[in-house]
Order: C-alpha cells, then structure tokens, then sequence
C-alpha cells in the first residue's frame, strides 16, 4: 500500500504532511510519558521491527505469498501510539534508504498505514478480545482487527486516490495525479485488500500471537484500556451523527438496483432471476421512508435512528449473551489461557 | 549472498603496531594508604524470577589493579555477576560498594554519583550490535564522553586519542552496520575506552572474534594492564583466561563460587573443573594414537 | 490499486527457471537488500556532486524537486526533470545506465501498468486512436496515462537520488541542524543499525529453513512456519531494545542525546540552492506558459 511519488497532487500529499506532524508530536509525548528514558531503544526496535516485518512472504493459499503490514499487530504489542512512532520510522526509512514509496507521499503513507491502521485495528481488537487471557479469542480478535484495519486503511488510499480527478485536473477535466474516479479507486484498493492482502494481514496477525502465546505471552499482556475506550464510543457517536450527509447521494448505490431502477438508470431488462425473486420480501421500512413520514428527509433520519436502536440492542445483547458464557466458563476452568 | 551481509574482509585492519590504550582518569594506587577495593560483593544474592536463581551467596573482593578471569559453564551466572559489578542489575540480598561506595539502585540514579561511576568503570557486551547505536563510528566514540558533559573540544580529543590508539581512523564516517564483526568489537572497545575507565569489564570478548582479532583483544588488554587498570574478564574459555589473568574465580553451576586462585592453583584442581563442567574428558586422535585427556575446547592442538 | 510491490527500490524478481522456495526468495530479497544498503554507502561516500553539498543543502535540493514536479502540468517539462535527475546522478558518480534501469524497471514499470487502463475510452473518453468504444485507446487517454508516468519516473529518480547519495548519518545530521528534537534523532540512528542486524536475522532463519528443507511443504505448513519466526523476531527484537538499555547505560546515558555540531554552509552551498531554486522558478513558468 506504499503510495509512491506522483500519484497524488499537491493539495493532498501536502494536506497530509501537515496533518501528520501534530499526529507524531502526539505520540511522541505519549510514548514519553509511558515509556521514559526506554523509549528510544523500544522505538528503534519497534521499527526494525515493523520494518523486517514487511519483508516476510507470508503463504496464503495455493503457492501465492503475500506481504503484511504488521500495523495491527505492532499495535497490539506495543500500544496504538507506540506503534504510530514505530510504523512511522520504518515507512520513512523505507522511503529515504531504501527508495520504497515516494518522499512527498511520506504523510499520506504514514497517516494510512501509520495511524489508521494501527488505531483502527487496536481498538477493534481491545473490543473484541476484552480483558480474556483466552488465547483462541486473542487469536481471532487480531484476525478480525486487522483485517478490517488494512481494509480501512485500503480504503483510505482509495479515497485519497479517487479523489485527485476531482480537485486537480486541467481545464478541459483531464486529471492531472491518480487518473481513477473515487467509485474506481476506493473499488479496486477495497477489493484487492478484502480479497487478498486482508488475509495475508489476518493470516499473519493471528499465526503471531497464537506463536508468541506460547512463545512469550508476558508480550501480549493487556495494557489497561480505562479511559481510552471513551473516545472509541465518541467515534462511534460521531458517525451515527453523520449519516444525514448520505441523504446528499443522489441516485442509488452502484449494485443495489431494485426492478424499477433497471428501466429508468440502466436502461436494462430486468434480469429473469431478480424478477422472480423481488417479491420475496418487503422491508419494514423500504427506501429508508417510513409511510407514516412526508417529507423524504426527515423520513432518512427517522429510519437511521430506527436502524441504530435495532442494531445497538442486538449487539447489546449478544455481548451480554457472550459474558454471561464467559463468567460460566471461568467459573469452571480458574486457569484458562 | 550471505558473504556480503556478514563477514566484510577486515579491509585496512593492520594491527601489527602495539594498540594504545588512554590513561586512565585517576590514579589507581596511594603510595602509604590502603587501598580501597573496587569491588566488595557480600553475600550478593540474585534472581530474576521467584525461585530460578542466577548468583548465590557471592562474597567477593577486587582490589585496584587486579586481573581477574571470571570462569564458569554458560549459565553458571558469569553475565549477572558483571552487570551487578556495573550496576545494571541489583542484588535480591546482599550489598555491592564501588570504591567504597555503595551500589544501590538509588545511588546510582543520582547524578554526580553515576557521573563518576559511569566513567570510572566501562563494560563491554559481548554482542557488539548491542552496543552501537550512533549513526557513525565517530558519534560512537563521542557518545560517552557527551554523556558525560565534557565540552565538544575535551570530546574530540578523546574521540583522536581512542581512533589513533586502536587505528579507527579510516572507520570514523562509516556506518557501524558496514562494518565487520573484528570492527565493531574495536569500535565498541573503543567507544568504552572514551570514557577513560580505571576498570573494565568484559563480557566474553573473544567468543565472537575470529582468531587475529582474538589476538589484537588479548593485546588490547596487555596494553591496559600496563596502564595499572583492573581488568575483570568472564569467559568460558580456560585458554585466554589463564594468558591474561593472574587471579580465576570459578562458578559453579550452583552459582556459586567454588574456587578462587592463581590460575595456576586452580587449573590443578581438575576435579573440580571436570565437576563445573569447564573441562570435560574425551577419547581423541593424535598424530595416529587414540588417547583420553581431560581439555577444555578453546584452541586447537598441535601433534605431537 | 497500487500493488505492495511497485517500490522504487525492490528491484523486480527475475522470472526464475524452477520455482524457488518460499524460504530461497525471501532470503534472496532480504539478501540483496542489504548488499544495497552496503552498497548505497559507498555510493554515498564517491566524491560527486550532490555529495560535495552541504546535507542540509542535498536535503533541500531533493525536496524542492520533488515539489516542483508535483506542480507540473505539461510532459516536456516532466521530460526536462527527468534528464536533469539523470545529470545529477551522473554528475554524483553513479552509472546513468543503472540508475535508468533501476527506476524504469520499478517505478515506470509500475506506472505504465497501473496507467494503461487510463489510457483507454472507459477512463478517458475523447478522439479514438485504436479500438472503439469503451476498450479503444484514446488521444486524451495517452496525454492522461503519459502525464503520469513521467512524473511518476521523475519522482522514484529523485527518490533514488537520495538513496544512493545521502548517507542515513547525513541525513540524520541535517533533522539536528534543522531543530529536530535529538530523541528524534536518536531513535532514528538506532533504527538503521537494527534494523541490519534484523534483516541478517531474518536472512539467516530463511537460509536455515532452505538448507534443512527436503521437499517444499504444504502452504499450511509453511505459514506455520512464516508467522513462528515472525513471532521469534517479535520477542528477539523486544529483548534486543533491554540489552541496548543496558549498554546505553553503561555508558553513562543521562537522559538527553546530545551531539556534535558540525554543519557550515560554504558558499558554493548558497550558489548551488538560488540556482536550484532560479531553475525550478523556470521550469514551472515554461510549465504554465505550454500548458496555455
């Protein structure tokens, strides 16, 4: 996921220059204050790690290979803003000894792989493992975490691609940086990493701390989550509040068309499966419009909150499902790891 | 491919001049005083982890100026009883003093304290990637000395006083990960030497040196001891440590010391070594005879 | 989109005879690796002349190139970069043949194969040159696909520039002289030095595995292998960072890294960067005035 130079135009690669230094001054304070007059041995190691790690040919299926990131894992080792410094350090060092990835991109790379990944997938992991000294949900949690901590951060690429055409290009609308519109960009960067370099990323996160469980499990010790935690729910709150901006779409989704939608936007015969199969179900709430609300916008918001309220409650419950198992589980095995 | 990444040719490396080593800081002896040793151990205790033991019941004095061999399988805690002696790792029971001085976790936080302490005693690790972390040979051999808050002028002419002692010239621009295994052990030496230590500590020096640099090392010592330092060297290697040193301390693999004499006195004991296990007994070939002696494995034979 | 493969610096693997193991390739890469580092040293150390400059002032060239290709719009003036990045290079002692090699066979191949899609009706629609419709190739197509691969070439030759003329120990000097904080620094010094002595680790485990390796092993099984000696290098380099501590303690660390000032601009260092920067004024004012 390197981005070299060339690919993206002054007004990114610049935006995100910027943006990262006050993200490295953050973690360098934090990093000082947790691990003192150690932090430079640790960091220097952090990143020779992190380094080497993208080295590895990691199997994936049948004879193809894949290279990891170790972002996720970096962060599950040795906490989120550690491994902001450390991922740092080794995509610089890529980029100015060894030629890997551009020197202006050195933001954007560092803010994808750097920052997204590394935060993204610690606090998915610290969701999904918990506080369990359980290995196997150790393992899973960072399978998880990780694969959709590269995918994120694919995606981010994506937009920061598709996004050029938009802001740069000459005046009869050529693009001037990354040629892809955003739908082409944000699809193939997506896909490639669902598809593909998210397993090696899985692959590799798991098999390392299901290796170091039994190696050296002192290293994959939880760090006390307490206060952090508040700003996952804050993230969380925050994006529920910004779903009224998916009512400025027009058009719908690509891949999502109904029957009518196959006349009036394609200009398509309605394919004979979907025909015979579009009668099957009727949602409660269809287009996002509940019948009983006139006006289209307040409609959205309505069926948003409906949405969020279903779908905390469930997750609600199962979580309370999943710890009432585990109480039981303790309960019987005092030792389980 | 592997020949480039590990062992570059000692390129420039002409060690038939005598290496010199610096002056050390202070003097060592007061003519008509009794001297304070540099090292007291009582009843020195050590464990990293409740109930796997690294040093027991270690009672031990080193005056200025001795040579001492510290001998012992691997595992038999030589390692610890260095960093105790350099103040890296504390006793579970038991008191260490430097100089008089108590070694504590404490004391050695305290700033004049460890200023002194630091440049009055220098160790060298036995893997030397451990020990360079400066981006040149240069900011290698200037490290300490800044440390130490010397000012830039004293800094550099410490840094030309090791380079011409120990010919680093030619290295002082390189990168220390350019360099071959000889090289970084001389930088690393050189770097501690900076510093003008009156004791040096070594931790298996020569384990992973080939033969001529094994042969500067052991000059590079000659060369201190004529300077009146103390020199503490742990080692498994019985050869090297009977050439050098004129005391040997034993561990056990009890981690304990069970012996502690000339080299001489404690060569002879070879039930005691055979017991240790420093030297073992095996049926070999010479010159077309099969025979049984104990030896311990450190050079080769020659026939006889 | 971008493959984890198109680095400038990876060079491209050579179409093997046999298929190699998965232990042999990853030696092999880790292997050449270093010999390059080894090898940029003494690149870094000829006597040419971006090395003549003062590190801040090489550091200064590369990133004022860099920006000013960033801003071009026009294919003879990011043609012009490329053929002043191909001066440099041979007027800092390295071959032009290899450092064109090097940069084509990486980046430009990379570019030429992510752009061609760009260059066809469905991303590009306009006068149709080859081919019809959707698969055609068109006019404004091979402007769009042509625009970016020469930047894209320009920039990983300026890359290399760096790379094979800046010494890491240059580099560093110049972040102190430009008030980078010294743990910064530091830690940056500390990293190349591991980060070699990792890879040696690394290059070592695969060689181990190829040599006891009778036959290739199942994918299960060579992963299980893969993520065990990641896991290894994990706890190694952990425990590495402990040993360091002690050793920087040993010498008498006390908390702050100073160090040796020895940066002095010359005069040749001034000349040098208000021609740079005359000559890149120029070539963006030729940029402008084409695109017109």
């Amino acid at each position: 996921m390197h981005i070299p130079d060339g690919y993206l135009g002054p007004q990114t690669y610049m935006a995100l220059d910027a943006a990262i230094i006050p993200i490295w001054g953050v973690a360098a304070a934090k990093v000082k204050k947790t691990l003192r007059s150690k932090q430079v041995p640790l960091m220097a190691l952090g990143a020779a790690f992190s380094f080497v790690i993208m080295m590895f040919n990691v199997p994936v299926v049948g004879g193809s290979t894949g290279h990891a990131v170790g972002a996720t894992l970096i962060a599950i080792l040795l906490g989120p803003w550690a491994a902001v410094i450390s991922v740092s350090i080794a995509l610089i060092t890529q980029a100015l000894l060894f030629g890997d990835g551009g020197i202006t991109a050195i933001g954007a790379n560092c803010f994808n792989m750097g920052v997204v990944m590394p935060f993204v997938g610690y606090y998915l992991y610290r969701l999904i493992a918990g506080d369990t000294a359980s290995t196997g949900r150790k393992v899973v949690a960072s399978g998880i975490a990780s694969y959709v901590a590269i995918v994120a951060a694919a995606i981010l690429a994506g937009v920061e691609f598709g996004i050029q055409p938009l802001i740069a290009h000459t005046a009869s609308g050529a693009p001037l940086y990354a040629p892809y519109p955003l739908k082409v960009a944000v699809t193939a960067m997506a896909s490639e990493h669902a598809l593909f370099f998210g397993w090696v990323e899985a692959f590799a996160t798991m098999g390392v701390v299901a290796a170091l469980a039994k190696q050296d499990s002192a290293l994959l010790e939880m760090k006390p989550a307490s206060k952090s935690m508040r700003w996952v729910w804050a993230a969380f709150a925050a994006l529920v509040l910004l779903t009224p901006i998916g009512a400025l779409a027009e058009g719908t989704a690509w891949g999502e068309w109904g029957t009518d939608q196959f006349q009036s936007e394609l200009h398509m015969a309605v394919p004979a499966g979907l025909e015979k199969l579009s009668g099957l179900w009727s949602a409660a709430i269809p287009d996002y419009a509940p019948s009983f609300i006139q006006n289209p916008l307040a409609g959205y918001l309505v069926a948003a909150i409906i949405g969020s309220a279903v779908v905390i409650a469930a997750t609600w419950g199962i979580a309370k499902l999943l710890a009432r198992k585990r109480d039981d589980a303790d309960t019987t095995h005092p030792s389980a790891a | 491919m592997s020949e480039l990444s590990g062992n570059r040719q000692d390129a420039g490396q002409s060690t038939t001049a005598q290496p010199q080593t610096p002056e050390p800081s202070t003097a060592t002896t007061v003519p008509g005083a009794v001297p304070v040793p540099a090292f007291r151990l009582a009843e020195v205790h050590q464990s990293y982890r409740p109930g796997v033991e690294s040093l027991a019941d270690v009672t031990l004095q080193i005056a200025s100026g001795e040579h001492v061999a510290i001998v012992g399988a691997n595992g038999s805690g030589k390692s610890t009883l260095l960093k105790i002696l350099d103040g890296l790792v504390f006793p579970s029971a038991g008191t260490v003093e430097v100089f008089g001085k108590a070694l504590t976790e404490e004391s050695v936080e305290e700033p004049a304290f460890r200023a002194e302490f630091r440049s009055r005693v220098g160790f060298v690790f036995q893997d030397a990637d451990v020990q360079l972390f400066c981006s040149n040979v240069l900011d290698e051999l200037a490290f300490g000395p800044l440390q130490l808050g010397l000012a830039e002028d004293a800094v550099r002419e410490r840094v030309d006083e090791v380079a011409r002692g120990l010919r680093l010239e030619k290295l002082l621009d390189r990168a220390p990960y350019t360099l071959s295994g000889g090289e970084k052990q001389r930088v690393a030496i050189g770097a501690v030497l900076a510093m003008r230590p009156d004791v040096l500590l070594m931790d298996e020096p020569t384990s992973a040196l080939d033969p001529r640099s094994q042969v500067w090392l052991l000059e590079v010592i000659s060369d201190m001891k004529r300077h009146g330092r103390t020199v503490i060297i742990a080692t498994h290697d019985l050869g090297s440590a009977a050439e050098f040193a004129d005391r040997m301390v034993v561990l056990s693999e009890e981690h304990r010391i069970c012996a502690d004499g000339t080299p001489d006195e404690v060569l002879d004991q070879r039930d005691l070594l055979l017991e240790v296990n420093l030297i073992h007994e095996h049926a070999h070939r010479h010159a077309g005879r099969a025979h049984q002696h104990p030896h311990a494995h450190g050079h080769s034979h020659q026939s006889e | 989109m971008i493959p984890a493969l198109a680095h400038v610096g990876k060079n491209p693997e050579r179409r093997p005879q046999r298929r190699r193991s998965l232990a042999r390739r990853t030696a092999d890469v880790v292997g050449r690796a270093i010999a390059d580092l080894l090898q940029n040293e003494d690149h870094a150390r000829a006597s040419g002349l971006l090395q003549s400059l003062d590190p801040r002032v090489r550091l200064a060239t590369v990133l004022v190139m860099a920006v000013t290709v960033s801003f071009l719009h026009t294919l003879p003036t990011l043609a012009l970069t490329i053929i002043a990045t191909m001066v440099l290079a041979s007027a800092s002692r390295v071959s032009v043949a290899s450092f064109a090699r090097r940069v084509w066979t990486t980046a430009g191949f990379f570019a030429v194969l992510l752009s061609a899609p760009a260059a066809t009706g469905w991303i590009s629609p306009g006068y149709e040159l080859l081919g019809h419709g959707a698969l055609s190739i068109t006019a404004p197509g091979v402007l769009v696909a042509s625009r970016l691969i020469l930047r894209v070439v320009a920039g990983a030759g300026i890359g290399m520039l760096v790379v094979w003329t800046m010494r890491w120990s240059d580099l560093l000097g110049a972040l102190t002289a430009l008030r980078v904080p010294d743990v910064i620094v530091a830690t940056l010094a500390m990293t190349q030095q591991q980060i070699v002595s990792l890879m040696r680790t690394v290059e070592n485990i695969h060689l181990a595995r190829e040599s006891r390796m009778l036959a290739t092993g199942s994918t299960a099984e060579n992963r299980q292998w893969v993520v065990g000696r990641m896991a290894f290098v994990a706890s190694k380099s952990l425990k590495t960072a402990d040993e360091i501590y002690d050793a920087m303690l040993a010498r008498g660390f006390s908390g702050h890294w100073p160090t040796l000032r020895r940066m002095r601009m010359s005069g040749r260092d001034v000349l040098w960067l208000a021609g740079l920067v005359a000559g890149c004024a120029l070539v963006l004012g030729a940029d402008r005035l084409i695109a017109k």
